[in-house]
C-alpha cells in the first residue's frame, strides 16, 4: 500500500505538484495520468524523497528515506538510460544489489526475465531505448519488492514489449503487489490499469477505478438511425434531449437514456434502423477530465487550401 | 553503513576509467625518478631530490598523481549527475549523508592504497639508477614523505567535493586545474609588484600552495625578488589546504541533502 499525502512541489512562480493525495492498494495496477507537463515524474520523485518538497508519501507504512535495503520494499522505474555508459548492464545491476544485500544469482535471473540475459555483458551504450527500459524494468524488480513504482515503462518498447510488460504487471498485481505505474499512452491504460490518479497541473482531476472515471468524464450517447430522422430529432428535442446529427445521417442523443428513446420512437410509431449505446472511451474521459489542465498545447495543424495555387 | 560500502566499492571497481587513471597516474609520477636517473645519476643523492622523486614531481609543483586521484573524486560523485546515475543510486541508498560518507571513505582508502604504492615503484626506480637511497625514516625526509599521502588525499577529497557541489564534471575539472596552475600562480606573480604587497601576507593562505608546503624540503622557491610570504610550518599549512577542502565538502555535502537530485 502507498499512501501519499499533501503532496507539494514548488519551483519558483510554478506550482508543480498542488497537495496532492492518494492511495495506491495492494492487488490492482494502479494507472497514474496525466498530460505532458502535469506533474507526474515530480509526483513520483516527491514520493521517493529525490526531489525536496512538502508533504510524505508512505510505502507499507514507512518512509522511503527510512528503509534499509529499500530496494527489497520498493522497486522503481523513474528515467529511461541512467546507465554509466561504459559499465556493462549486469554491473551495474551489481552495483545496485550490493547497496540491498542482493546476490549476484538474482541479478542473472531478472536480467533473463526482462530478456537481457544475451546481453548482461554489453555496456548500456549500445542499447536502444526499448532495451533500457528492461534494463530499468531488471533493476526495479531486482528486490523481488512489494511495491513498484514505474514512470513510463513502457516508452520505447515495441508492441511485442509493451504486451509482455502488461501482463507481467498484471500477474505481479495479482501476487498482491502494489503497483503504480505513469504512462501518457491512454489505450494502454484501459488494457492495464484498474485504478486510476489523474492529474492535471498537479491538482488531482481523479482519483477512482476506471469504469467511473469513464462514467464521470463523459456522457454515454444513444445513436439512431431512421428514415425519420429530421422528424424524430425534432421530437427527442422537445423532450429536452440534446441532438446531433453525424455525416452518415445517424441520429447522437445524449441527456435521454436508450430506453427512454426507444419509447419516444415507438410511441410517434418512428421506424427505426439502429438504436444502439455508443459508450466513450477512457481516451474521451482523459480530454473531458484534462482539457483545461494542459500544460504545453500545440496548435492546432493547418489545412491546407484546396484548389489553390501551387507553390513554385 | 557496510551496504554503502559495498556499494561504492563496486561502483568504483566497475568503471573503466579508474584503472586508466590510476596507472596514467602511476606512469607521470613514476616518470620523474625515471627522468632524474638519466639526468643526473652519477651524481649524489640528496633529501631534496629522493623526496621530489619519490613524490612524483609533486613538491615541485607538478602533482601528476594527485590530480590523477582527484579526477577519480570528481568521477565519484560529478558522474552519478552527469550519466543520471544518481536517481538510481538513491533509490538503492535513500540516506544521502551515508551514500556521500562511503564515498569519502572508498576513494580515500583506494588514493592511500595508490600514493603509497606509487611511493614504493618511485623509491624503486631510484634505487635502481642510484643503488641506494638516504635513509627514508629520518628527518627531513620522513616528515616530507608523511606530507605526501596526505596531501594527495586532501587533494582527492577537493575534486570529490568539487564534482558534488557542481553536480558534473566540467565545471570541476575546470576548478581543480584552474585554480592551482593559475589562479594561485597569479596572485603569487602579482604579489612580487610593489602596489600589490597587500597580496603578500595572503599567499601563505593559497590552499594549493600551502599543500606542496606539506611535502617541501627547504622551502619553496617562488621565484627571483620574492618577498619573505613567512610561510607556515608543515602542518600549518596542512591545516591551511585541508580547511579548504573541508570548507568545500562542507559546502557541497549540505546542499545534497537540501537539493533535488
Amino acid at each position: 500500500m502507498i499512501t501519499a499525502k499533501d503532496l507539494y512541489k514548488r519551483y519558483r512562480n510554478t506550482v508543480a505538484v498542488d497537495h496532492l493525495s492518494f492511495e495506491v492498494r495492494p492487488g490492482v495496477v494502479t494507472g497514474f495520468l496525466g498530460p505532458n507537463g502535469s506533474g507526474k515524474s515530480t509526483t513520483m520523485r516527491l514520493m521517493l524523497g529525490l526531489d525536496a518538497g512538502g508533504g510524505e508519501t508512505r510505502f507499507d507504512g514507512e518512509r522511503f528515506t527510512s528503509i534499509r535495503r529499500p530496494m527489497n520494499q520498493v522497486g522503481t522505474l523513474l528515467e529511461a538510460k541512467p546507465f554509466h555508459p561504459t559499465r556493462s548492464a549486469r554491473n551495474h545491476l551489481k552495483m545496485l544489489a550490493s547497496a540491498n544485500g542482493i546476490d549476484d544469482a538474482r541479478v542473472d535471473e531478472v536480467m533473463e526475465l526482462v530478456g537481457l540475459g544475451q546481453v548482461r555483458r554489453k555496456k548500456p551504450k549500445g542499447y536502444s531505448l526499448g532495451m533500457a527500459q528492461r534494463l530499468g524494468l531488471a533493476q526495479a524488480l531486482l528486490g523481488d519488492p512489494r511495491i513498484l513504482l514505474l514512470d513510463e515503462p513502457t516508452n520505447g518498447l515495441d508492441p511485442h514489449g509493451i504486451h509482455w510488460m502488461r501482463d507481467l504487471l498484471k500477474n505481479l498485481a495479482a501476487e498482491g503487489r502494489t503497483i503504480f505505474v505513469s504512462s501518457h499512452l491512454l489505450s494502454e491504460m484501459q488494457l492495464m490499469a484498474d485504478e486510476l490518479v489523474v492529474i492535471g497541473k498537479g491538482n488531482m482531476l481523479f482519483n477512482g477505478d476506471v469504469d467511473t472515471f469513464v462514467r464521470e468524464f463523459t456522457q454515454t450517447t444513444v445513436v439512431v438511425r431512421s428514415p425519420s430522422a429530421i422528424e424524430f430529432k425534432a421530437r427527442l428535442e422537445r423532450e429536452g434531449a440534446t441532438v446531433s446529427v453525424e455525416d452518415d445521417g445517424a441520429l447522437v442523443v445524449s441527456d435521454m437514456k436508450i430506453d427512454e428513446v426507444g419509447s419516444l420512437a415507438f410511441s410517434e410509431q418512428v421506424e427505426l434502423h439502429q438504436l444502439s449505446e455508443r459508450s466513450a472511451s477512457l481516451e474521451d474521459a482523459f480530454m473531458s477530465a484534462t482539457g483545461e489542465s494542459e500544460q504545453f498545447v500545440a496548435q492546432e495543424p493547418v489545412k491546407p487550401a484546396t484548389g489553390g495555387a501551387q507553390n513554385a | 553503513m557496510l551496504d554503502a560500502l559495498r556499494y561504492e566499492w563496486t561502483r568504483l571497481r566497475t568503471l573503466r576509467s579508474t584503472y586508466w587513471l590510476i596507472g596514467s597516474g602511476l606512469l607521470a609520477a613514476a616518470a620523474i625518478p625515471v627522468i632524474f636517473g638519466f639526468a643526473g645519476s652519477d651524481e649524489p643523492l640528496n633529501a631534496e631530490m629522493t623526496a621530489v622523486g619519490i613524490n612524483g614531481g609533486a613538491s615541485f609543483g607538478i602533482p601528476f598523481l594527485a590530480v590523477f586521484m582527484a579526477v577519480i573524486g570528481i568521477f565519484a560523485t560529478g558522474h552519478e549527475y552527469r550519466h543520471g546515475t544518481i536517481q538510481p543510486t538513491l533509490t538503492a541508498l535513500p540516506q544521502r549523508s551515508r551514500l556521500i560518507l562511503a564515498k569519502v571513505l572508498v576513494v580515500s582508502t583506494v588514493t592511500l592504497v595508490v600514493t603509497l604504492a606509487s611511493m614504493a615503484l618511485n623509491a624503486a626506480v631510484l634505487l635502481a639508477f642510484w643503488g641506494e637511497v638516504p635513509s627514508l625514516l629520518d628527518d627531513p625526509l620522513r616528515s616530507s614523505l608523511i606530507g605526501y599521502p596526505v596531501y594527495t588525499l586532501i587533494y582527492m577529497l577537493i575534486g570529490l567535493g568539487l564534482g558534488l557541489l557542481f553536480r558534473g564534471v566540467p565545471s570541476a575539472l575546470v576548478v581543480i586545474f584552474l585554480m592551482p596552475l593559475i589562479i594561485e600562480n597569479v596572485i603569487s606573480g602579482l604579489s612580487i609588484i610593489p602596489a600589490l604587497d597587500w597580496l603578500v601576507p595572503v599567499v601563505k593562505f593559497l590552499p594549493f600552495t600551502a599543500g606542496m608546503l606539506m611535502m617541501s624540503i627547504g622551502g619553496l622557491d617562488m621565484g627571483p625578488g620574492a618577498p619573505d610570504y613567512d610561510f607556515f610550518g608543515r602542518l600549518g599549512s596542512g591545516v591551511v589546504f585541508g580547511t579548504f577542502a573541508a570548507l568545500i565538502l562542507a559546502s557541497a555535502w549540505t546542499l545534497f541533502k537540501k537539493r533535488d537530485a
